[in-house]
């Protein structure tokens, strides 16, 4: 009898104390909800007031005339506002797309390589790509400035696509061969039996299977170099050629008081980052667990 | 075409190989057109470029980076580091930036983690918002949290005052001694979403039933957390938080944005320093050098890192 008593308690302690855990984590996720969107929702309500409405102390909370005009400014092709930033945006995406195909080209064999075949220096040559993560841009800025210069890429496109790709390279090597490891030899095999030659095996078989790392590779990509700065900084100078994290820096320098403006621009450069991320970060997730994680 | 010839299927074991390394790196031809491409990108930006620098830290240039007219002069850049005040300031700023960004930014996005590893209402929706931060460009997020620390018009600044908490607005990055921490704020803001996806992506693997034996053994909630969750997620840890600590060592556009290392070097750290030397006073050698010691510190830490890669290997028995 007395020992039923004592179980019941001791599973009711049990279950207060799990709930304190769990309400624990619940108070701590809204806090962290706060600390994560408050300053996003800042940026959107401060990019619909005007310039005016803006200057205020104390701020106003929501603006009393809520307006679109920033963003107007920023997409009318007919304003230099305008102009300017609808090009850097442009540029923005011609980067990016290029070296995320490029990436993709390039990492998909070496990912494919590293996993299926041992030969001699394989391992040194996967760690030595996986090193170039540890090496921050400022050590390889002079170096490449003077190259880029010397072979007259400065002030070009191709100068930063050739540098992005080193940037997504190593990680998207991890992530794929952290794939391919984990779809089976045999399928190949079985496909090459019937008659399949290995490229037809590799097309057929294992590149449908790897799709979910293609697409997270991809997507890790082009977030790097839609939001690299410090190479689009220093090897670009004309204004037409900015790409929108340097553009919007230099557009601002000089008129730093339209925070309203500055705010509508992060917004528009943050969309389809974000939007992409959050359409594919199924993916992204899962290449994690499968590249990085359980290998 | 190459690709027909792999012949990945046969263990290498099982053929007879008397020859040398030589012999073996010709059988294998065919397998290095496959990772040709990567790493000839990477010797062009990444050997190349190392090598330059440690030739044009032995050297002074005269600005304008004219590198014909340039003059030998042996370890005169790196006495010149050591001496100067300035290296220390920014030294110690590195050191409370990276530790204090890596170790909470990896506290804040474990507990995430662990928060959402139980499945609710909602838990999508929430995973997503708290990984955007880390998705928007860094230039972005600097100009956002520029306009809430303004020193006339920012919000939390308002609300300081609005509380009654303080007369008129903080100067948070435009004073000695809250611009660190500050910045740091800002960091970890778009840091700790990437601890949580590596440790949400590690929760994954830790085995059921040991906790649930755990469970049937007594074990509390924090008793499974530090006896069975933790331990198992180790590698992941590891890994986790030596990426953070580069990343955070190597960061350059939130300070370089919002502070340009400024008040009085308070916010330099080592990377937008050596920028600095380099594209603002042409200092091109003193530049080279500090960016060599970078690296020697990078490839210590390198080192760990690829131990603690190749343990995960080892564990799993795969390689």
């Amino acid at each position: 009898m007395s020992t039923i008593v004592e179980t019941a308690q001791g599973q009711a302690r049990r279950r207060m104390r799990i709930d304190g855990w769990r309400w624990g984590g619940r108070i701590f996720l809204v806090f962290m909800l706060l600390y994560t969107a408050l300053p996003m929702i800042w940026m959107l309500i401060t990019s619909i007031k005007s310039g005016f409405a803006a200057m205020q102390f104390p701020p106003q909370w929501w603006p009393d005339q809520p307006t679109l005009a920033s963003y107007q400014k920023l997409l009318d092709p007919q304003n230099s506002v305008g102009q300017d930033f609808l090009r850097f945006f442009w540029n923005s995406l011609f980067v990016s797309t290029a070296t995320t195909i490029l990436s993709v080209i390039v990492a998909v064999p070496a990912a494919y390589a590293f996993s299926r075949f041992t030969f001699p220096g394989r391992n040194f040559l996967f760690f030595a790509v996986l090193l170039r993560n540890m090496f921050p841009a400022v050590i390889f800025l002079v170096p490449l400035f003077i190259l880029m210069r010397a072979i007259g890429l400065v002030n070009t496109h191709s100068s930063l696509i050739l540098t992005y790709l080193t940037f997504g390279l190593p990680l998207a090597i991890w992530l794929l061969k952290g794939f391919y490891d984990n779809i089976p030899v045999q399928l190949e095999q079985a496909a090459r039996i019937d008659g399949a030659t290995r490229l037809q095996a590799f097309l057929l078989i294992v590149m449908p299977l790897s799709a979910p790392g293609i697409i997270a590779t991809a997507i890790y990509s082009f977030i790097g170099a839609w939001n690299e700065y410090i190479y689009a900084y220093t090897f670009l100078s004309k204004n037409d050629q900015l790409t929108l994290p340097v553009g919007i820096q230099r557009f601002f320098s000089e008129n730093t008081t339209d925070f309203p403006g500055l705010m509508a621009a992060s917004f528009m450069m943050s969309v389809p980052v974000v939007v992409l991320f959050l359409v594919l970060q199924r993916y992204f997730v899962r290449a994690l667990t499968e590249g990085a994680v359980e290998h | 075409m190459t690709i027909l010839t792999g012949k990945a299927e046969v263990p290498r074991r099982l053929r007879p190989h008397r020859s040398g390394v030589l012999r073996k790196v010709w059988e294998h031809r065919a397998d290095y057109a496959y990772v040709l491409p990567a790493i000839a990108v990477m010797l062009i930006v990444i050997a190349y470029p190392i090598y330059y620098t440690i030739e044009l830290s032995f050297f002074n240039t005269p600005p304008g980076l004219q590198l014909r007219d340039k003059i030998f002069v042996g370890l005169d850049n790196y006495t010149a580091i050591l001496k100067s005040p300035v290296f220390w300031t920014v030294t110690s700023n590195t050191l409370i930036w990276t530790a204090g960004s890596t170790f909470i930014a990896f506290v804040l996005g474990f507990a995430c983690a662990l928060a959402l590893h139980r499945d609710f209402a909602g838990r999508a929706i929430l995973r997503a918002i708290l990984i955007i931060p880390w998705v928007i460009s860094a230039v972005a997020a600097s100009y956002i949290w520029k306009w809430i620390y303004h020193s006339d018009f920012g919000i939390i600044g308002s609300v300081l005052v609005g509380l009654g908490l303080s007369d008129r607005p903080p100067n948070f990055i435009d004073s000695v001694s809250t611009v660190l921490p500050s910045l740091i704020v800002v960091n970890i803001w778009r840091e700790f979403p990437f601890a949580m996806i590596m440790m949400m992506a590690g929760l994954q693997t830790v085995p059921d039933q040991l906790l649930r034996a755990a469970k049937v053994d007594g074990a509390n909630a924090w008793q499974r957390f530090w006896h069975v969750t933790f331990p198992h997620l180790r590698n992941v840890s590891t890994v986790t938080v030596l990426l953070l600590a580069v990343a955070n060592f190597n960061s350059f556009i939130i300070p370089w944005i919002m502070t340009g290392g400024g008040p009085s070097n308070a916010s330099h750290i080592w990377i937008t320093h050596i920028y600095e030397l380099a594209f603002g006073r042409q200092r091109w050698g003193v530049a080279s050098a500090y960016s060599v010691l970078l690296f020697l510190i990078l490839m210590s830490l390198g080192y760990f890192y690829v131990r603690a890669l190749s343990g995960n290997d080892q564990k799993d028995g795969s390689q």
